[in-house]
């Protein structure tokens, strides 16, 4: 075995191509679902059609709708004529439907994985898949135990004849820390924390992992990353939409469980941590985990001073008059689910001690921005006259997730003319202009990392413990409290959100 | 999927021999937008190209479609040293916008007739043009001399030279002229382009050793075929040096017959190796590759439809595994491209160089 490694890696061994991962299947479950409809299939199809996945490949779709192989690859084929931009090539699909195989079954059903199991050794022995198997988690989260437990007893949380076997689960993560923590307990009873992938689609956008670019390469912005020099930072994950079809759903979840617990902490932990001695799974992952275990308890009986709650009403957005949250479809009119979300958090360590992380995020907003904002403590002394510097802000250094990906500096310089007025000005970087190439969507990058046996992009169990941690106190302070701040949509969100601010004098930054 | 890149040509007027900083001036002019604000100059690196009269339109439009994904500072220079002494310089810029709103971003041309002596001398029009701070590349899309006195100057320059070794008649001189470079630790480092068009045969060749069981079979290669068109021969003898080079084979001996097709006789490490070159229709460089062990056949050929390409391991007459896979559009501004993305040395290509050479010594 180990002769063959090397010579396998003979041909490959050289930075020019692209790594390719070893022989596997990947299973789906929720096989029929949306996800696997607009994301995970056309994310395959492009990684097959650009030759990134190995040539012994293999998908097996599971759900309950009785269908037969042929049935399955042409549903994912209509799919993917209406998810996917760009031409289908015929031959190319043909080539990878090839490898596309359905099972219909019950997934809390023990013999569902008798027959998935006969399946896969099929497929070992008819496609030379190895024994390799990603066991991918889409269906609804209710039934990520019966699957993990029926998956276990199987033998299926092994590969077989000395392959691997992975398991990828989908957000949420968990409804709160002790559901977390059983879903973790669960998994881990029949899988290894290494065999399991935790996806957060956010960490496969290159934008996010441009921050640690931004932070980790380049001399000029670490030495100023701390509170001797940051006066405080602002995280905004602002979204134009509503709740739309999904209100059933977001009546559940909520701005907290659906952005904050997951995009918005990971933002937070890749603009907090420090650096990592290598960009391998583990070094990241230890040092977002001490993030996260840095960031201060909100007290239960001061949660009112940290965490805003807010839910949008009727209004304007974009020329156009919106439903309030209570007349969308499947919200209940006495609903106080929250659609916007203010906090204040501290990292209390040596780089952040007493610098306020204020993190705002929610839906119907005025516009479309994720960014992080660093703002610098304004200069201690200032020569100039102060009529002259009326217009000068403190620094500001934004890192635009998206849209208009980029960097932007705020910095003073001096107005033409003969006296010496001040002002700021914005010094942009659109990473969109000097690199045009598009960038793989964030699902190609994390189905390419799994198979590869990269969980760097994935989130580790205490990762997830952790960030439910940090809003254990806030859900249960509103859970109680069952009160929402009302916001008009179209606007920046609740005015208790501006008071959190102004309670410190400071104010939100527009996007 | 990222938005459409809109973009537009803006073109100065004028022209004839201007200074240095006539050019830098009028070069930030055609960044000023219709309604007076200026537009974005977006640079990552430099890019030299050397070129003739008669290929200049395609360069430059190739050249104007790799601001798109390569924001550079473009000098291209259309030499001609047998002409009467003259220099027109000619300065354009690619403008785009993303989905056709914000902030416009543009690249910058500057396009240079040298004729007579200063066409013998264009590293001293060149050098003051370059953006400092990034590095430069040196494309030679035809063929180039580099023994020529002008050539050692302009490499001075660079980091990085792009070269096309089936752009010259001689392809076999053409070849030795490369290896010779890549050896002269006076040069940057080197690239081809029929390497690069290479990558996704390569990729696909080493996918089907991708089963560990068929690993093993890289060491039991008894024989191997490539087809080629007119045109591809080096790139199917660069093919071939790779094998060479990365599985230990040794060139003992080559022969041709009366309709092109090369023998060419390997020893390795656990036998002999016969390769066998043959030319083929003219309608893709490379047609198929196809590699014999004991027990299976791998095989890597293009498709019916010539953007496909067809991916088979076979035992005797038993289809073990097939696939077909986008094989990439390889137009010139996409290998250069890709050519651009790299700045030091490929090893693998610099052995897979030699040995190509080795072969052709035979």
């Amino acid at each position: 075995m180990a002769d063959t490694q090397v010579l396998q890696n003979i041909l490959r061994d050289e930075q020019r191509l692209p790594r390719v991962p070893e022989p596997g299947v990947m299973v789906i479950f929720g096989a029929s679902g949306d996800l696997t409809a607009r994301k995970l299939v056309p994310a395959l199809y492009d990684l097959a059609a650009q030759r990134r996945l190995p040539l012994e490949f293999a998908v097996v779709g599971i759900s309950r709708t009785q269908m037969s192989h042929e049935e399955y690859r042409g549903k994912l084929r209509k799919a993917l004529e209406e998810h996917r931009s760009g031409e289908v090539s015929g031959d190319v699909w043909e080539s990878f439907a090839g490898g596309i195989f359905y099972l219909p079954g019950d997934s809390k059903k023990a013999e569902t994985y008798e027959g998935l199991q006969e399946l896969l050794k099929r497929l070992d022995r008819e496609r030379g898949t190895q024994g390799n198997r990603a066991f991918y988690l889409a269906s609804s989260p209710s039934l990520f135990p019966a699957i993990v437990e029926n998956l276990g007893e199987a033998g299926l949380n092994e590969g077989d004849d000395g392959g691997w076997s992975r398991l990828v689960v989908e957000k949420p993560f968990g409804r709160d820390l002790g559901s977390a923590r059983e879903l973790n307990a669960e998994l881990q009873r029949y899988f290894d924390e290494t065999q399991i992938y935790r996806i957060d689609h956010y960490l496969g956008k290159e934008t996010v992992q441009n921050i640690l670019a931004l932070r980790f390469a380049n001399g000029i912005f670490e030495p100023v990353w701390n509170q001797h020099y940051v006066d405080h930072v602002q995280i905004t994950v602002a979204e134009d939409l509503g709740v739309g079809t999904r209100g059933a759903f977001y009546e559940e979840a909520g701005a907290l469980r659906d952005i904050v617990q997951n995009h918005v902490m990971q933002v937070l932990c890749l603009t907090a941590m420090e650096p990592p001695v290598a960009f391998d799974a583990e070094s990241v992952r230890e040092e977002k985990v001490k993030v996260l275990k840095a960031v201060r308890p909100i007290p239960e009986d001061e949660v009112e001073d940290y965490a805003v709650r807010g839910q949008y009403e009727r209004g304007w957005v974009w020329g156009e008059e919106v439903p309030g949250y209570h007349e969308e479809e499947n919200v209940d009119t006495e609903s106080v689910t929250e659609t916007y979300v203010a906090l204040k958090v501290f990292v209390d360590n040596w780089r952040w001690a007493r610098v306020p992380f204020y993190i705002r995020a929610g839906k119907r907003l005025p516009k479309k921005a994720t960014e992080v904002a660093i703002q610098f403590h304004a200069s201690p002394h200032t020569p100039f006259a102060r009529d002259d510097t009326e217009g000068l802000a403190p620094n500001v250094l934004v890192v635009r997730v998206q849209p208009q990906e980029g960097l932007s500096l705020k910095i003073g310089a001096k107005v033409p003319g003969t006296g010496f007025e001040v002002s700021s000005v914005n010094m942009d970087l659109l990473y969109g202009t000097a690199f045009l190439e598009e960038a793989p969507d964030a699902y190609q990058r994390l189905l390419l990392d799994l198979m590869l046996g990269d969980p760097t992009l994935f989130i580790r169990a205490d990762e997830a413990e952790g960030s439910w941690k940090i809003l254990d106190t806030v859900m249960r302070h509103w859970a109680q409290k069952r009160e929402v701040s009302f916001y008009q949509a179209g606007t920046w969100g609740p005015e208790e959100a501006e008071d959190l601010l102004e309670r410190d004098g400071r104010e939100w930054r527009r996007p | 999927m990222a938005e459409a890149v809109i973009g537009e040509s803006r073109h100065a007027p004028g022209g004839g021999r201007m200074s240095v900083g006539q050019i830098e001036r009028e070069l930030g002019r055609l960044r000023t937008n219709d309604d007076g604000t200026l537009a974005l100059r977006s640079s990552v690196l430099n890019l030299i190209v050397v070129t003739d009269e008669e290929s200049a339109p395609e360069i430059a439009d190739s050249v104007s479609k790799l601001a798109g994904r390569h924001p550079a500072r473009a000098l291209v220079f259309i030499s001609d040293p047998e002409g009467e002494s003259n220099v027109d310089i000619g300065l354009s810029a690619f403008c785009h916008a993303r989905g056709g709103g914000g902030s416009q971003v543009c690249a910058e041309q500057v396009t240079i007739h040298a004729e007579g002596p200063p066409a013998m001398h264009l590293e001293s029009l060149a050098g003051p043009l370059l953006i400092p701070d990034l590095p430069v590349y040196l494309w030679y899309p035809g063929e180039f001399s580099p023994s020529s006195p002008g050539f050692a100057a302009m490499a001075d320059l660079a980091d990085r030279i792009i070269v096309d070794s089936a752009a010259s008649e001689s392809h076999e001189a053409c070849l030795r002229e490369i290896a010779a470079l890549v050896e002269d630790p006076e040069m940057p480092a080197i690239g081809d382009l029929q390497w690069v068009g290479l990558s996704p045969w390569r990729s696909l060749l080493a996918d089907t050793f991708g089963a560990p069981e068929r690993a093993g079979d890289l060491e039991k290669i008894g024989r191997s075929e490539v087809l080629y068109a007119p045109g591809g021969e080096n790139r199917a003898l660069l093919l071939v040096g790779w094998l060479a080079s990365t599985l230990g084979w040794k060139p003992v001996s080559a022969s041709r017959d009366g309709e092109g097709q090369k023998k060419i006789e390997f020893s390795g490490t656990s036998g002999d190796i016969s390769v066998v070159l043959s030319p083929d229709s003219p309608d893709a460089r490379l047609r198929r590759i196809r590699l014999y062990s004991e027990e299976y056949s791998f095989q890597v050929s293009r498709h019916r439809e010539l953007s496909d390409v067809r991916t088979t391991v076979m035992r005797g007459d038993e289809l073990l595994a097939e696939r077909t896979v986008h094989l990439g559009a390889f137009d010139l501004g996409v290998l250069v491209g890709e050519e651009l993305h790299y700045r030091g040395r490929d090893e693998t290509y610099e052995g897979s160089l030699r040995a190509a050479v080795e072969i052709l010594d035979l």
